[in-house]
């Protein structure tokens, strides 16, 4: 597996997070997605199933892998780069205190290694340790992050964005509205869980959100 | 490199998540395990493979094994020895394509047909268990015995590392019935005195450790 070159084939500017609902046996969110998405528009869908035991999370993989896999479509999942490359996975996406992209990639696991950041510091951390792309948010309010306190918002985003050489996704609730300001404050791309969960819409926010970048 | 496992009766401390784990392997290699686990379900990537690194050291120069649980990623990006599988991690067989010859494998079994399958799916050594009633983990079976223990050791070619509920007393029947190594978690990491814990262990199943 070549290692990920951005230059050479730029990473797709839309990235699809699973909303952590499988449970192994029952039908896979994950697989319905993957068959809904259209074929015309390059996306990333990351595998983030936090509760499965790592046997399951492979099997979701696996057959995730086996899905047809149209040009600029990537597929990778959270964390376990072990998983990601045994399924034959894109990538990894790695949380903001996983084991390093350079350490991974060092030990046999030459695949896209994305970084969640929270902060300019962390995100100087993940470029310096071969991170392929960055993950910052919340930009907007988000439910499933007020715990954490208050979004990191636009101007930050900004800061970051310019801070990097990395692409840059930006993430917290998102919406094909404020989408663009995402853009034009740096970023190369946008993510999601909630914002691709509703399978009537989901054409039409990738469509918006597609017409964006 | 991969090591052998030792085939004279050997010792396996596992970390426990209420302590460190690099001062509880430390103790354990001081004592005499011959082989150290780290299993720690709740830290993150960077936390366990600094663990890993540190643990990976101590072991070299105490000439013992290192494998670390359920993490294959973490297994191979410090340099582990091998890596520990439950039946509910990683697939064998998976594991191996990626790991290929550079680790050793292990894999949890609960039962004799566990033991003949993961064997045959490549394992290096078969964690059996458990043996007898722990209350390190929640269990969904009773223990298996020694009874169960001596016929999966008649049954399977690779070595056999008893688990669960073992002390003192008990050791030296799983060594007769079969076991090549027995492995410990909370009888050396709760001890008043994990090194000596392990000592003792050590040198129930093996008088000249």
């Amino acid at each position: 597996m070549p290692v990920f070159d951005n230059e050479r084939a730029p990473l797709p500017h839309i990235l699809i997070i699973s909303g952590g609902k499988e449970s192994p046996g029952e039908e896979s969110h994950v697989s319905g997605l993957l068959e809904c998405l259209p074929e015309h528009i390059p996306c990333m869908v990351q595998i983030r199933e936090k509760h499965l035991m790592a046997g399951s999370l492979y099997n979701l993989a696996s057959s995730a892998a086996k899905k047809p896999r149209p040009e600029g479509r990537l597929l990778l999942v959270n964390e376990r780069a072990d998983i990601a490359y045994a399924a034959g996975l894109d990538g990894v996406h790695l949380p903001e205190h996983a084991c390093s992209p350079s350490i991974l990639k060092a030990a046999g696991f030459p695949m896209i290694c994305g970084c969640s950041v929270h902060s300019i510091e962390s995100a100087r951390l993940a470029e310096d340790s071969g991170a392929d792309y960055l993950l910052f948010g919340p930009v907007f309010d988000t439910p499933s992050k007020r715990i954490f306190g208050k979004p990191q918002g636009l101007e930050k985003l900004e800061t970051l964005c310019r801070s990097t050489t990395l692409p840059v996704f930006a993430v917290g609730g998102i919406t094909p509205s404020n989408g663009l300001f995402c853009k034009e404050n740096g970023a190369w791309g946008c993510a999601g869980i909630s914002l691709f969960l509703d399978r009537t819409s989901l054409a039409e926010t990738l469509e918006r959100l597609n017409s964006i970048w | 490199m991969v090591t052998k496992l030792p085939r004279i009766p050997f010792l396996c401390v596992i970390t426990d998540e209420s302590i460190s784990a690099v001062s509880l392997a430390e103790e354990a290699l001081r004592g005499g395990a011959a082989m150290i686990q780290l299993r720690h379900k709740t830290a993150s990537g960077m936390e366990l493979f600094a663990w890993a690194q540190e643990i990976r050291k101590l072991c070299r120069k105490y000439g013992a094994l290192f494998f670390v649980n359920d993490r294959l990623d973490i297994a191979m990006a410090c340099g582990a020895d091998g890596v520990h599988l439950g039946q509910e991690d990683i697939p064998a067989r998976a594991a191996r394509k990626i790991a290929g010859g550079k680790l050793l494998i292990g894999i949890s079994a609960t039962s004799v047909d566990e033991a003949l399958k993961a064997q045959e799916e490549g394992a290096d050594y078969i964690g059996l268990g458990h043996i007898f009633p722990t209350m390190s983990k929640e269990k969904h079976h009773p223990p298996l015995g020694v009874e169960a223990l001596a016929a999966a050791a008649s049954l399977l070619s690779v070595p056999i590392v008893a688990i669960g509920g073992i002390t003192l007393e008990n050791a030296p029947v799983l060594v007769a019935a079969g076991a090549t190594g027995i492995a410990v978690i909370s009888a050396v990491s709760r001890a008043p005195s994990p090194h000596e814990a392990a000592r003792d262990l050590a040198k129930a199943i093996n008088p000249d450790s």
